[in-house]
């Protein structure tokens, strides 16, 4: 009686470690079919199905959004919307957060992300970026009480937020290893937890740590630039050239209109001022 | 699958192995003591406070952790109270889980006859020596598969807590999926580690269930 339950026993724990191994290799599987090998739409697939899928935040006011009215806005969406015009199809806006943005392209959620993407080189290698359309780098935000101007001689006891997934994530990483970072998951939480006082700096973009300062009264951006200047640019899945070439044709076609001042006017004037103008908007691709 | 990048990111993941424990643990005894007193409570039908456990009991178990981490962590600053990441992931599995805990010793406690309880009585033993003596060991006996399943249940709940910024198994995962883009990977590395952790909590379990299972009265 005893043996013949162990061995029952036995045989369900290694049915479950089969099946545990299983769901891996189900992953593996698809990560190569619809990733790397590229299970993407071309533009003719797009237009005969008349939807397109574009990933961009719904939390990151005033670039991705959603508004009170539960309709997506900001400069990315001014984009977006702008692409299926052009197109003659449907924008379909998919939310995404910023650790997501290069799984939703190579598991084929989305054609394009337009959910304020840095061009790097690592992320060169999974996804294939279009022409930018405006100018980043990093910036710290922190409270007047205390600015943050340094990075160096950290104080071990405090901590730095960062989103998961984010530029700011790599470049402190990789930079400044023995600060403390307080990970969030989406700008909602970071924000919050922020303004509750939990860490003393945030690192972000500029743009949004700017952003941040200027629609919250009481904290400053002390270290305004960080580490190199970026690109922001669409993100479309590795390999997908004709939506790649097509959004390139479209970016610079629509240089002749200033296209990207317009969408600067329209989105960004209400937080920005239009300071941050000229450094900011890049237009038909071309970084000065 | 990079064997490579497995090796070099295997003690983020016994950390946040470490971390996923060290809270379920913790929270989970909490949510023992709450829940076999809340059980204890209504069992004696003590006035008033066994209505707010009852009210407790629903609040708790209608809404969803991820909600309940979102007050105490985002929430609670706002009133003035500001606790560490660490101790409102263990107050949220406290506060869940005390009302699963609670259900589940109830119905231990109820499935006792009351006509054990007063044979006990009339034979001369004290309240609390009927509850020490009979009631309990039957109770907890019955209530041990619930028991283990709420064990189970409330160490996988433990994957909401990268909303509040802990670095727990799932967390390290989305986070190294954000940084390194290695999917397969971090998700292989994932799922072996809850295996690790949960695998011998249910082996656990089904031994425990065979030790306390006492012959009840009457059967």
């Amino acid at each position: 009686m005893r043996a013949i339950t162990k061995i029952k026993r036995l045989a369900a724990v290694l049915l479950t470690m089969v099946l545990g191994f299983g769901l891996v290799a189900c992953t593996d599987a698809a990560a190569s079919s619809s990733g790397k090998n590229g299970s993407f739409r071309t533009v003719d697939e797009i237009k005969q199905n008349g939807t397109i899928n574009i990933g961009v935040f719904s939390d990151k006011n005033p670039f991705g959004y959603v508004d009170e009215n539960g309709k997506y806005q900001g400069y990315d969406v001014y984009f977006a919307e702008r692409i299926g015009k052009d197109l003659g199809v449907k924008v379909n806006f998919v939310s995404t957060e910023a650790a997501n943005r290069i799984e939703y392209l190579q598991t084929g959620k989305v054609d394009i992300i337009l959910a304020n993407f840095t061009v790097t080189k690592e992320r060169q290698e999974e996804v294939d970026f279009a022409l930018p359309y405006m100018n980043v780098a990093l910036g710290v935000v922190s409270r007047n009480d205390k600015v943050i101007t340094s990075l160096d001689n950290w104080n071990k006891n405090d901590s730095m937020i960062v989103i998961s997934g984010t530029t700011a994530e790599t470049y402190l990483i990789e930079n400044y290893p023995d600060i403390p970072l307080q990970k969030f998951d989406s700008y909602a939480t970071a924000k919050e937890a922020f303004e509750n006082g939990t860490s003393v700096a945030w690192a972000n973009d500029n743009t949004e740590v700017i952003a941040f300062s200027l629609q919250n009264p009481g904290y400053t951006v002390g270290i305004p630039s960080l580490g190199s200047s970026d690109t922001i640019a669409p993100a479309v899945t590795k390999g997908n050239t004709t939506l790649a070439d097509w959004i390139n044709g479209e970016i610079e076609g629509l240089e002749a209109e200033q296209f990207f001042h317009a969408d600067y006017d329209a989105t960004l004037t209400a937080t920005y001022g239009s300071e941050y103008k000229e450094s900011l908007v890049v237009e038909g691709g071309k970084v000065k | 699958m990079s064997w490579e990048f497995i090796g070099k990111y295997m003690p983020m993941y016994q950390r946040a192995a470490v971390l996923t424990l060290k809270i379920g643990i913790i929270g989970i005894a909490f949510a023992i003591l709450v829940g076999l007193m809340s059980a204890l409570v209504l069992y004696y039908k003590v006035p008033v406070i066994k209505r707010i456990i009852k009210m407790y009991i629903e609040l708790s178990r209608n809404t969803p952790l991820l909600v309940q981490l979102f007050f105490i962590y985002y929430g609670f600053p706002k009133i003035g109270i500001r606790l560490d990441a660490e101790i409102c992931g263990v107050v949220g599995l406290a506060f869940l889980g005390g009302s699963y805990m609670a259900e589940a010793f109830r119905s231990g406690l109820e499935s006792i006859d009351k006509i054990q309880e007063e044979s006990a009585l009339s034979l001369g033993m004290t309240r609390f020596q009927v509850m020490r003596y009979i009631i309990f060991p039957q109770a907890i006996a019955t209530s041990v598969p619930a028991f283990m399943a709420n064990v189970i249940f409330l160490l996988k709940e433990t994957s909401v807590f990268s909303s509040i910024s802990l670095m727990d198994l799932m967390f390290t995962a989305k986070d190294l999926i954000g940084l390194y883009y290695k999917t397969t990977e971090s998700l292989f590395m994932l799922v072996m580690f809850y295996l690790i952790i949960l695998l011998p909590v249910s082996l656990l379990g089904s031994l425990l269930e065979r030790r306390l299972r006492y012959a009840g009265f009457g059967n």
